[in-house]
């Protein structure tokens, strides 16, 4: 769906644009390719790492730990496993739905959600090419203390 | 062999990613198995959406002029910009490492660093199609508060981090980097004997096309000196 979505509109925006101007859309085809080349390896070695990682921790310890009694540190569980892994959709929501029938705290899922997909420390490589260290470093540490504050503030509305 | 060595060398993460493999695979190949399973998913997610990010950005970086960039996004864009990152975020698609390309390309034509931040986060949190599955997986209730709670913080962020990081500590585009190196061909008297108000300006002009470096006034006296 996403796919499809994205497709027509890269496509209808180029065909649009091959019909404008020639030039112009050979200049933008050099620098698509060379911004496809400089990323695609770098995101490529960092999902063959996450991959390697969801491979050895299995959902069963990703329940266990964040399933605990202890909230706050089910909360500190879920954010932690929630920074350095990328999980797809798919996997992430049917997980959180387990846990949260296995007991899980909903503050803890809040937190495992919000750092899974606004702190990266799997791109956090990629993200410092285009972006500078500093920029990647505060954005992701506030991201990171933003997702916790979200995760206590529904544990009081909730 | 040594081209070999040269492209780890530069694909870092790759050479890590080969090793750790390896290591897996002499000690549990069923993980190994599991792993590459993933990874073979990860990938071809990635192959579908990076092409199109990629045409979309570089289409915007040659098509939408930077004044229109500049003023739905700029420093001084206020609330307005701020509805619009938000949106930009929540109406795209694809993981965040698609988010950098599309951002960066709006910071380069003048986008604010808030704004920025603002885009990468909502890409991150805020979709729509994303809502739709949190609320038939947790309830309407859980994806409700966590939105609600989310949009202000994403929103504070932005103003943070425009505050904290300017926008020098950020690298160059591709287009700065030419332009800085046109510039420092140039004596920097800013005298506007070519017709531009400054060095930078001319520099500019250049890298479009639109002027040659002979037509430098200073520099051309020089050399037929």
């Amino acid at each position: 769906m996403t796919t499809i979505i994205l497709l027509s509109i890269a496509g209808g925006f180029f065909s649009w644009s091959l019909l404008k101007d020639r030039s112009k859309t050979k200049e933008s085809v050099k620098i698509a390719r060379g911004l496809f080349l400089s990323t695609a390896l770098q995101v490529a070695g960092v999902l063959a790492l996450v991959s390697l990682f969801l491979a050895l921790i299995p959902p069963e310890l990703i329940r266990k730990v964040m399933g605990s009694a202890n909230e706050t540190a089910s909360i500190i569980w879920g954010s932690v496993i929630g920074t350095i892994t990328i999980i797809p959709a798919f996997i992430a929501f049917p997980l959180s739905k387990s846990l949260v029938q296995s007991g899980a705290a909903l503050t803890a899922i809040a937190a495992f959600l919000t750092t899974l997909t606004m702190v990266g420390f799997a791109t956090f490589p990629i993200e410092k090419g285009y972006f500078g260290t500093k920029f990647a470093i505060l954005r992701n540490l506030f991201s990171f203390l933003a997702a916790i504050s979200i995760a206590l503030l529904m544990g009081v509305m909730l | 062999m040594s081209a070999i060595l040269g492209f780890f060398k530069k694909n870092k993460l790759i050479a890590v990613a080969l090793v750790a493999y390896l290591v897996v695979l002499v000690l549990s190949p069923e993980t190994f198995r599991k792993a590459l399973q993933q990874n073979g998913a990860f990938l071809w997610e990635m192959l579908q959406i990076l092409p199109p990010i990629m045409v979309i950005s570089a289409l915007i970086s040659v098509w939408v002029p930077n004044e229109t960039i500049m003023k739905g996004f700029g420093n001084s864009s206020g609330l307005k910009g701020k509805v619009l990152s938000v949106l930009i975020g929540a109406f795209s698609a694809g993981p965040i490492y698609a988010a950098f390309p599309v951002a960066k390309t709006l910071f380069d034509k003048g986008a604010s660093v808030g704004n920025v931040v603002i885009i990468l986060s909502a890409w991150a949190v805020v979709k729509v199609p994303m809502y739709l599955v949190e609320t038939s997986f947790l309830g309407a209730r859980f994806a409700n508060t966590r939105y609600l709670l989310t949009i202000p913080f994403i929103l504070a962020m932005g103003v943070i981090l425009q505050r904290l990081v300017k926008r020098e500590d950020l690298p160059l585009s591709e287009v700065d980097r030419e332009i800085q190196r046109i510039e420092q061909q140039l004596p920097g008297r800013h005298c506007g004997a070519c017709g531009c108000t400054d060095c930078h300006a001319f520099a500019v002009a250049v890298r479009e096309g639109k002027m040659r470096m002979e037509e430098c006034k200073v520099l051309g006296k020089s050399k037929a000196g």
